[in-house]
């Protein structure tokens, strides 16, 4: 059998990608390192256009509503609503200048977080062109912007660099809600909530939801896509490319040896492992850049079995910007968080799934008993799969965003080999939004 | 003492920015008065005679960034400017050893080349990329910012313009560009080198004045400050003035007088007197009025807005943005009299010519080390084990003490000036005690040899100078704070929304060190609006 594409990786970047090919007639096959379809939800925005094109009717998007609980000091709860005024009344009982900052807070944001989401929908801006086409829709987009406002423009200039504690700090004085919203900042990123480049990816992470909601959604996106027949997918071999003469050929499969030919390889595996293989083809440059990549894992993800359903949807634990900063400190110097951030997000299937930061480099058996302590459960109740590569596939940090992204200058989903592509999270848009590079990529390589 | 005269230009406060926008605004035929609250002109750059026969550079103690074109349109060296160059930095290691740049490039390379062959091969390669990144970074620095939200032609002009500039880097350059304005030091320098006592003494040039450790974003773009002096020729990156940098101070002063402008020490101002939305004069602290056509401020944000001004004379906006403008000073100063020089346990001997005591003594042993004197900073202490920068002016410039005897300048991060329980004489002195208890760790009986010792907190930073939370930088010079945004959007081009009314310190671009750029691009700004 011979095909017109390969596609390595079956997440939702992977998937979407060889749908749209198999859409624009090319055949097309996936090969996935693992035996098992991973049974954790997407998180993050699915873009419709992708739900769209790609017919998916078995999705399920879920923003769960409260769509965050935060246990308070004194025992209580803050529950953060869609619903603004809901939410607005719930911040009242601790903060009443808060409360009212929040319907404003809310509503900038939201108009941030939409640039992102027109940024994200193409692929990004190319500032070396000259092909009036490019140029034309730069300065469509800087018009874009300019048009939503005076307010927008300096917004965008003063908080994409901030840091997020500078942003909450700028609008509440509660430690609860800044800590809650301030951990959204610090997603994937091994940097604390001080560090410039969190308000971006706060923003990064806040787009696709409704105003007010600053976790993302989640879905079923990667299974919806695996549901679907167009395409055919190998599981449990792990594919490394074949290239020579600066030309990809094909892959070979690691554990059976075997050899797939085809003209056009697209991987959604992390940039550095999929090129590494290939490293004697590229300049030095090229690789130097790929060999920086910063892609430091921070975040353990797992499960947490109870004996029945907790009353939250979304439970946080990260009561101050200090504890976020502390608990990055310690990752600063190598080691597990003494006390970490923990994040715990109930499924509409009733599963627990555990978001916990920061892991550092030196081992982790300690983090079950820290992570049990901070939920107040026993140790035997968590399974962690720390993750010492980043989940992203490299930080979203603002020298690896955009043009930067994955290195600089090769962000239109080409490497250096002819036929070989990338497609994965570790190229724009980034991580925690499934299918958004996968489009993109596709829509490059079409 | 009440004046009738009446002047072209009242100029708040004789920094050296308050200097420059004097002698720029002297130079075109205005009448200039100079209103400095101190007995002495200099502001931050001042050198005193702080115990008898030794003096010095108070606060600011090196000379890097002064803009070539202001030496050159003040005529500094015939008003007794003269540089002297400080050669070299050497760190001490933690065990005994050390790592020094030295004035000989080859020298520099050999001696990298002893602690890790690799980082002595990248070492060339880094400074050709960070020199012309300095060279293609100048420009701005004496450029009016662009407003990005204004459709005036001439903005839309100048924003063209500098998309053009940086295009024209080409996209390798314009890569490292963003890179540099974007990364922590520490990162930065990650993909260049591997000898982790070069990329601590590196990036904490990164950090200082700043309230950010060598691994917070945004700290990368000040390692370029280090290569922007150098380029000119007109002298090294770093050095002193002959005198202390009081001497900088005076002979900007001394060009002033000499264009014909007025300066008065020992006159603080209270108020700026606002009639029907156009500034008029001044208040003196002693209740004197004085009239001016046009006021310039060359105090911080802060002061120059919520303390000079009544807020009802501004928008509401502005005012919220000036409060949001950050201040958060985080670096102390000992100043520190000596018997005889200290022993450096790393180079007993002090090198050939004792070269060691002529260039700068970094304290940054490892990266670790500067990152964790930041974390104590963070929640409200200062550091314990500091990053220091020391000099020995009277190496240099032997009239700074008396003979046999020598100075010592000590500057130390972190000093937080948010402390918590706030400063107190004995916080001040324990912050004293763990400067010197730190350096006698690198230099045993070096405390013997301490004769007098002067210890600087960033609140007395702001009580002496009058700089808001003793931030050296009148302003952190944060990413949303440069460039358009300094001090707040829309209010970047040295005018306020008081008509009359100019901005001309260190809070505004370009900002930071004794540069002197901020003060010439205000007073060319005035003449432009005309008075």
């Amino acid at each position: 059998m011979s095909y017109d594409a390969i596609v390595i990786g079956a997440g939702a970047n992977g998937l979407v990608t060889a749908h749209y090919l198999a859409r624009a007639g090319k055949r097309v096959v996936v090969v996935e390192q693992h035996a098992a379809a991973d049974l954790s939800a997407d998180i993050g925005w699915v873009p419709p256009a992708v739900i769209r094109d790609l017919r998916l009717t078995q999705l399920r998007l879920e923003q769960p509503d409260p769509w965050l609980t935060v246990p308070l000091p004194d025992g209580g709860t803050l529950e953060l609503s869609r619903d603004i005024a809901k939410s607005a009344e719930a911040i009242r009982r601790i903060s009443p200048a808060d409360a009212a900052k929040w319907p404003e807070f809310s509503a900038r944001m939201h108009t941030l977080a939409g640039v992102l989401e027109r940024l994200y929908l193409a692929p990004p801006p190319d500032i070396e062109t000259r092909d009036p086409r490019e140029l034309a829709r730069i300065g469509g987009l800087g018009l874009y912007v300019r048009r939503l406002g005076k307010q927008t423009v300096i917004d965008l200039a003063r908080i994409l660099p901030m840091s997020i504690a500078e942003l909450l700090d700028d609008w509440f004085e509660h430690d609860a809600l800044k800590g809650a919203l301030g951990a959204l900042g610090v997603w994937h990123v091994k940097q604390g909530p001080r560090a410039g480049g969190t308000a971006f990816n706060f923003l990064h992470h806040h787009v696709g939801s409704p105003v007010g909601v600053f976790r993302p959604l989640r879905s079923n996106i990667t299974n919806a896509l695996a549901d679907l027949k167009a395409v055919e997918i190998r599981r449990g071999n792990r594919a490394t490319v074949l290239a020579s003469n600066g030309k990809a050929s094909g892959v070979v499969l690691e554990k059976t040896g075997e050899t797939i030919l085809a003209p056009l390889v697209i991987s959604s595996a992390d940039p550095r492992s999929t090129l590494e293989p290939v490293a004697i083809e590229l300049d030095p440059e090229f690789a130097w850049a790929v060999r920086n990549i910063k892609a430091r894992g921070v975040v353990a993800r797992g499960t947490l079995t109870l004996d029945r359903a907790p009353s939250y949807h979304n439970l946080c634990i990260a009561p101050s910007l200090d504890y976020l900063e502390r608990a990055y400190d310690d990752a600063k110097y190598g080691q597990d968080s003494a006390v970490p951030y923990v994040e715990v997000q109930r499924t509409d299937g009733n599963r627990l799934e555990l978001h916990v930061q920061y892991i550092g480099t030196k081992g982790h058996a300690e983090l079950p008993a820290r992570v049990a302590r901070a939920l107040n459960v026993r140790p035997d109740q968590l399974q962690l799969q720390p993750a010492e590569q980043s989940l992203y596939h490299g930080e979203i940090t603002l020298d690896q965003i955009l043009f930067m992204r994955p290195v600089p200058g090769w962000s239109r989903y080409r490497t250096p080999i002819e036929g070989l592509y990338l497609c994965g999270s570790g190229t724009h848009p980034g991580g925690g939004i499934p299918g958004g590079a996968g489009r993109n990529a596709a829509r490059e390589i079409v | 003492m009440a004046g009738a005269k009446r002047y072209d230009v009242i100029v708040i406060g004789g920094g050296h920015n308050g200097l420059v926008t004097a002698a720029y605004l002297a130079r075109a035929k205005k009448s200039v008065l100079v209103l400095e609250k101190r007995p002495r002109v200099g502001g931050a750059a001042v050198t005193e005679e702080i115990f008898p026969g030794f003096k010095f550079s108070m606060f600011s103690y090196v000379v890097s960034l002064l803009r070539p074109e202001i030496i050159r349109d003040l005529d500094l060296p015939r008003h007794g400017l003269h540089i002297l160059p400080l050669e070299s930095t050497v760190t001490p290691m933690e065990n005994g050893d050390y790592l020094a740049a030295w004035s000989d490039h080859d020298e520099t390379r050999r001696e990298l080349y002893r602690h890790s062959p690799r980082d002595a091969e990248a070492y060339d390669e880094y400074g050709r990329l960070m020199h012309f990144m300095a060279q293609a970074v100048k420009p701005i620095l004496s450029m009016v910012p662009p407003d990005p939200t204004s459709f005036a032609p001439g903005d839309l002009a100048a924003l063209l313009k500098l998309g053009r500039h940086f295009r024209g880097l080409g996209a390798e350059r314009l890569h490292a560009l963003v890179k540099l304005m974007t990364m922590s030091s520490a990162d930065f320098l990650d993909e260049w080198f591997e000898t982790d006592v070069l990329k601590a003494t590196k990036s904490a040039s990164g950090i200082i004045g700043t309230f950010l450790g060598p691994r917070s974003p945004g700290t990368a773009y000040v390692l370029l400050h280090h290569y922007m002096g150098e380029l000119d020729g007109v002298f090294r990156a770093w050095g002193f003035a002959k005198g202390g940098t009081g001497a900088v101070s005076e002979a900007i002063a001394s060009a002033a007088r000499g264009f014909g402008a007025e300066i008065r020490c020992d006159a603080g101002v209270s108020k700026v007197l606002v009639k029907g939305g156009k500034a008029t004069g001044v208040v003196l602290e002693n209740g004197d009025e004085l009239a001016a056509g046009t006021v310039v401020s060359s105090l911080d944000p802060r002061r120059s807005f919520l303390q000079l001004l009544e807020s009802s004379d501004l928008p509401d906006e502005f005012v919220a943005d000036i409060k949001r403008f950050k201040f958060r000073g985080s670096s102390g100063k000992v100043n520190i009299a000596l018997d005889s020089l200290p022993v450096f346990t790393c180079m007993p001997d002090g090198g050939p010519g004792g070269r060691l005591h002529r260039g700068a003594v970094s304290i940054s042993p490892s990266l670790e080390y500067v990152e964790r004197a930041y974390d104590e900073a963070k929640y409200g202490e200062f550091s314990r084990r500091p990053y220091m920068d020391i000099v020995f002016p009277s190496m240099i410039d032997p009239g700074m003490a008396p003979p046999g005897k020598h100075v010592m300048s000590i500057f130390v991060q972190y000093a937080p000036y948010h402390l918590n329980g706030g400063w107190t004489d004995a916080k001040r002195e324990a912050f004293g005690d763990a400067v010197v208890d730190t350096v006698e760790g690198f230099a045993p009986g070096f405390k013997s040899k301490i004769l007098h010792r002067q210890v600087i907190t960033p609140l007395d930073i702001e009580r002496i100078t009058g700089l808001s939370e003793g931030n050296i930088f009148a302003g952190e010079l944060a990413l949303h704070q440069l460039f358009f945004l300094r001090p707040a959007a829309g209010w970047a081009k040295f005018a306020t929304p008081v008509r009359g009314y100019y901005q001309a310190g260190s809070g505004t671009h370009p900002g930071g060190g004794i540069m002197g750029a901020s003060g010439r691009l205000a007073a060319m700004r005035i003449l432009k609006d005309g008075t």
